[in-house]
């Protein structure tokens, strides 16, 4: 290992003299990635101190101030325009995240125990234990190197989970992707250098494995979404759930505490990460800026997880937090924000030699965490150290003093006051979103052939949209820790899909279900329903599995392309809004949640951005273990029951998409999908609450939700157990509007869920106002007539292997 | 009540399946400890019945899995896990357990090495029973566990495999082929019968809720491996 870097290497930066456009290009050249009023905020903080700024101060304030740490669009103020009429936003976090939190919080109190505050928003599950749950994106490094940057952003979200309250526990982790096709034509792709999508799918899903695999943590719950946009800029989202007992989540970092660092060492890799996410990728990214990557030691962290368990056990810590982006400086910067204090830096143990001051202070360097003790118990936590063989060192100490200064090797580096560094200038921006004519009338599509339903199901469980995920999940270990209940993969042969993952929590009789939801192709033309629409999801799935629908909270992951397009930021506003709406009549509160800008790709011939995209994560809790209900179907002679009304419109559908893509010219030959399905929160609530009746009173067998593909799909999953065919009748079908066989069959409206009951609880189920829609067989046929037609009569083992081979070919 | 029987579970970095596998131990009645591997002394084997290496990835397995394990484990003890067999201790490898144990040269010769697929496979496999072992004494001849591993795929030298299925070391085999393991290998016991290592996770299916189907049966109260474990109680 290098010696320790032997003094302080840091400069001042002539500031004070710099015109407006010096001071840009000068956070250009430095990639600070500040803008011309943050440079002049900045100018104004060391004027008024009549001194020149270090080069290490820049930084500091440079990834403070970012987008990826700050946030800081979701804190703007928004001049938002909707078909022409004006509305002024006064902070989207507060109005429709913070806001609505905090009413559902008042209205349900002891249920959550910490939101927006800590690493992660934790929840109660029982009188004695909290769970949390934090998602990440790790979009621009997975671009640029795909294993690293997915390997690095789950080991960032875990390191999440150890820095929540005083050290959660990761008991479970998600993922979700969203990459170009399997089969684009490398030709088609607009830019040199973009990794083409089976590589980034591949290097991300290996990433992910290794990190997870060593970590110990099962990975239980993930997504994939396939569109030409994410070809150049592919989204990764790694989300961790922790438990932790109550006692353990507040902490408070107090003068004369000692901060110690542990884990791994501090070296070059990750240089700017903060700053870096907070612009757009280009192809000269692929070449300037592999050092913001870093590199992952799963082993290193698995150490430190161990070591922060066992000291959080013995009461040794009281207060802790990840080294994410920012390095020491986010960690240290954000324990010491209120008390200030002092850093050392050359007591961080280094792995490259020759680092300047600045970059040991903002280094990205992973597997680090930061512990605040009290100084006594200095030689417990090193004895701690040695038996789980992970590295500690004194990096800081909390003085009271409200300032933060930084030494290197008693040189002062930096020396910046708390609470200047944390109030960045406020952003202002304007939108335009323009909503579809609702008047339009959606093209027709027949279903008179005799095979024509046939062949469109057959199509539709084929496209990389609904196809089973099973190569990749089959790589990640879900079962480790010995607690998946609901696996990823079920029924008779342990291979078809459900709708998440329930965990066993040790210690507990309860239990959390996981559940996820994005929807960015209905996102492309009606972003607020899409918002709704995605907590709708994820909120019914975490109800289908038999989780108490008062006790579920969510979390707000938001992808976007270029917030300064005006009608992208629309879109944003208009997803923020939707979301809002439905998480309030739910009653779910937020917890966390992140959001990451920029996600858009200069190519020769122009920018690409992303579309609106939006995941909606959330656990809930399920009450005992025999409430737990899967996907797949358990017997011939069941009753099926539809939960909810279908409605009419197929826009954002996996069915309308694959119609468009069908025709050189969809517009000219007719095929327009204008509408989408609409819903009712009030409504679909209250259907929750008395699904959950029948839950609790075990008559549920199995039940899955319609969403991607539609009921044909629904159903064709649930029979996928290898235990029953299925017989509907559309007839007798709830429907809110007279509507086509295609709505009926592949439209995808919200609050809907197909359910299997025992013959002796059907009369049960109707007497809580649910519809019997057929029944279960033993012929092993998908069987879905109407009155007058049959649309679909196929056999299950036929389309079974569409299905489930779908991405073999690809992975 | 008689004393409960001592088992101690060697935790290296990156050791992951000690909770779960400590669960089970306990489930059927062995005293449980936890030992991080720091902590290892020679003596610490004297007052035990059984040690036990859980599933993970020792030191990140990143040179041959379960080789940085084996050196510290020497370093650490020398040959006082031999001793210890020979006096009559129990020993029981799971996954990476079962491939320190391989390293540690306490089970027949051979190595575990990547799947034929060179990737990680998380699924449940079928089981089968091909000589008789007091570690599964209490399962019928065919069950199923999970497995979970990168490096799972036994080979032997010449037709050591066979030699293994034909003597009975070979005590536990796939019904049909997981990862490419030579005769369908999935578990091993050395000629006392007190050291066994096997790639499926028993820990994983202690209780019947473990299974991927709710209506599995088995004709069992538990899961495959609670009497897997439980026949380790017995053994010891």
């Amino acid at each position: 290992m290098p010696d320790p870097t032997p003094k302080a290497v840091y400069r001042h930066v002539p500031i004070s003299g710099l015109s407006g456009d010096e001071l840009l290009a000068l956070s250009q050249r430095s990639k600070l990635s500040l803008s011309r009023e943050d440079m002049l905020a900045v100018q104004a903080i060391f004027k008024a101190e009549n001194r020149e700024p270090t080069d290490v101060e820049l930084e500091v304030i440079a990834q403070t101030w970012s987008e990826h740490c700050k946030h800081r669009i979701f804190g703007s103020r928004i001049e938002h325009t909707v078909d022409g009429q004006s509305e002024v936003v006064d902070g989207l976090f507060k109005t429709y995240i913070k806001q609505v939190t905090e009413r559902i919080i008042a209205k349900k109190p002891d249920f959550v125990l910490s939101a927006f505050t800590d690493n992660a928003g934790f929840v109660k599950l029982d009188d004695e234990l909290a769970v949390c749950l934090k998602v990440e994106t790790h979009n621009h490094p997975s671009a640029i190197e795909p294993y690293a940057g997915a390997n690095t952003g789950l080991g960032g979200v875990i390191r999440d989970i150890l820095g929540a309250g005083k050290g959660a526990k990761p008991i479970a982790s998600l993922d979700v992707f969203c990459f170009g096709p399997p089969d684009t034509q490398q030709e088609d792709i607009l830019a040199k250098d973009v990794i083409h999508p089976l590589g980034v799918m591949r290097g991300v899903v290996r990433g992910v494995r290794d990190y997870g695999n060593r970590m110990g943590i099962p990975t239980t719950s993930g997504a994939i979404q396939f569109d030409d946009t994410y070809i150049y800029n592919p989204l990764v989202f790694c989300g961790t759930m922790g438990v932790i007992p109550i006692k353990d989540i507040q902490k408070e970092v107090k003068p004369g505490h000692v901060l110690i660092a542990a884990g791994g060492r501090t070296g070059r890799d990750g240089l700017k990460g903060a700053t870096f996410s907070s612009v757009s990728l280009t192809t000269a990214s692929h070449e300037e800026d592999q050092t913001a990557v870093q590199i992952g030691n799963p082993i290193e962290e698995k150490k430190v997880a161990d070591f922060i368990l066992a000291a959080r056990a013995k009461g040794l810590i009281q207060f802790v937090t990840d080294c994410g982006a920012g390095g020491f400086s986010s960690a240290a910067g954000e324990m010491l924000s209120e008390t200030g204090g002092e850093v050392w830096l050359e007591n961080a143990p280094l792995k490259a030699p020759d680092l300047e001051s600045w970059q040991v202070f903002i280094s990205e360097s992973q597997e680090r965490m930061v512990i605040a003790i009290e100084e006594k118990d200095l030689p417990e936590m090193q004895k701690l150290a040695d038996i789980y063989e992970t590295e500690l060192c004194v990096l800081a100490k909390a003085d009271g003093t409200g300032i933060l200064k930084v030494k290197h090797h008693g040189e002062m580096v930096c020396e910046l006051d708390c609470r200047k560094l944390h109030e960045a200038p406020r952003r202002h921006f304007k939108t335009e979103w323009q909503n579809v004519d609702a008047d339009e009338e959606g093209c027709y599509i027949s279903f008179e052939e005799p095979e024509a339903g046939n062949e469109m199901l057959k199509a539709v469980l084929s496209d990389f949209a609904i196809v089973s995920r099973e190569p990749i999940i089959r790589e990640y270990d879900h079962e480790v820790q010995g607690n998946t209940f609901l696996k990823p993969l079920a029924g008779a042969t342990g291979d078809a899909p459900q709708d998440g993952s329930v965990i066993r929590v040790d210690g507990s009789n309860q239990l959390v279900a996981l559940g996820l939801s994005l929807l960015p192709e209905l996102g492309k033309t009606h972003p607020h329903l899409m918002g709704r629409a995605c907590v709708d999801e994820c909120i019914r799935q975490l109800v289908a599995m038999g989780a108490n629908p008062d006790r579920i909270a969510i979390l707000d992951n938001f992808c976007l392309g270029n917030p300064d397009d005006a009608y992208e930021l629309g879109a944003l506003v208009e997803t923020t809004k939707g979301m809002a709406q439905s998480a309030e009549i739910y009653g779910a509160p937020f917890v966390s949640g992140k959001d990451s800008f920029y996600n858009y790709f200069k190519t020769d011939e122009g920018p690409i951005s992303i579309p609106c995209t939006l995941l909606v994560s959330g656990f809930g809790v399920v009450e005992e273990a025999s409430h737990v209900v899967g996907s797949s179907l358990r017997k011939v002679g069941s009753k099926l029951f539809l939960l909810g009304q279908l409605a009419s419109g197929l826009a954002g559908s996996v069915f309308a998409r694959m119609v468009m893509q069908g025709s050189e010219d969809p517009e000219e030959d007719g095929l327009v999908f204008p509408n989408a399905p609409e819903f009712d929160e009030q409504t679909a609530f209250e259907t929750y609450k008395n699904y959950f009746q029948l839950v609790q009173k075990g008559a549920v067998l199995s039940a899955h939700d319609i969403s991607e593909g539609g009921l044909a799909v629904t159903l064709a999953e649930m029979a996928f157990s290898g235990k029953a065919g299925i017989k509907v009748n559309l007839g007798d079908i709830p429907t809110t509007v007279e509507l086509q066989p295609a709505e009926y069959l592949f439209g995808e409206t919200p609050a809907c869920v197909v359910f299997e009951v025992a013959p002796e609880h059907a009369a049960l189920a109707e007497s809580l106002g649910f519809t019997a829609i057929g029944e279960t067989t033993a012929d092993g046929q998908l069987v879905i007539i109407d009155d007058e037609n049959t649309f679909i009569n196929a056999s299950i083992s036929e389309l079974k292997p569409l299905w489930q081979n779908g991405l073999t070919p690809y992975y | 009540m008689a004393k409960r029987p001592h088992a101690l579970l060697l935790k290296y970095p990156g050791t992951n399946c000690d909770a779960e596998t400590s669960r089970a131990l306990e489930a059927v009645g062995f005293e449980t400890q936890v030992l991080p591997i720091a902590l290892l002394e020679p003596h610490a084997l004297d007052n035990t019945q059984l040690v036990v290496f859980s599933g993970g990835f020792s030191y990140g397995d990143y040179v041959m899995s379960g080789r940085f394990a084996k050196l510290n484990t020497l370093a650490k003890v020398g040959d006082g896990l031999q001793q210890f067999v020979s006096r009559g201790g129990h020993v029981l490898g799971i996954c990476n357990g079962f491939q320190i144990l391989t390293q540690l040269h306490l089970l027949p010769e051979g190595s575990l090495i990547h799947n034929t697929s060179g990737r990680f496979i998380c699924r449940w496999a079928g089981l089968k029973k091909n000589a008789s072992s007091p570690y599964l004494q209490g399962l019928p001849d065919e069950f199923e566990l999970p497995v979970a591993h990168a490096e799972g795929r036994f080979v032997g030298i010449d037709d050591a495999a066979g030699e293994y299925v034909q003597n009975g070391r070979a005590a536990l085999l796939y019904t049909s082929d997981v990862n490419g393991s030579s005769q369908q290998i999935a578990g091993l016991q050395d000629e006392t019968g007190r050291v066994f290592g096997l790639m499926p996770h028993p820990e994983r299916f202690l209780f019947k809720k473990h299974h991927y189907d709710p209506d599995w049966n088995g004709d069992a109260d538990h899961g495959w491996g609670y009497y897997m474990f439980k026949s380790v109680r017995e053994a010891v």
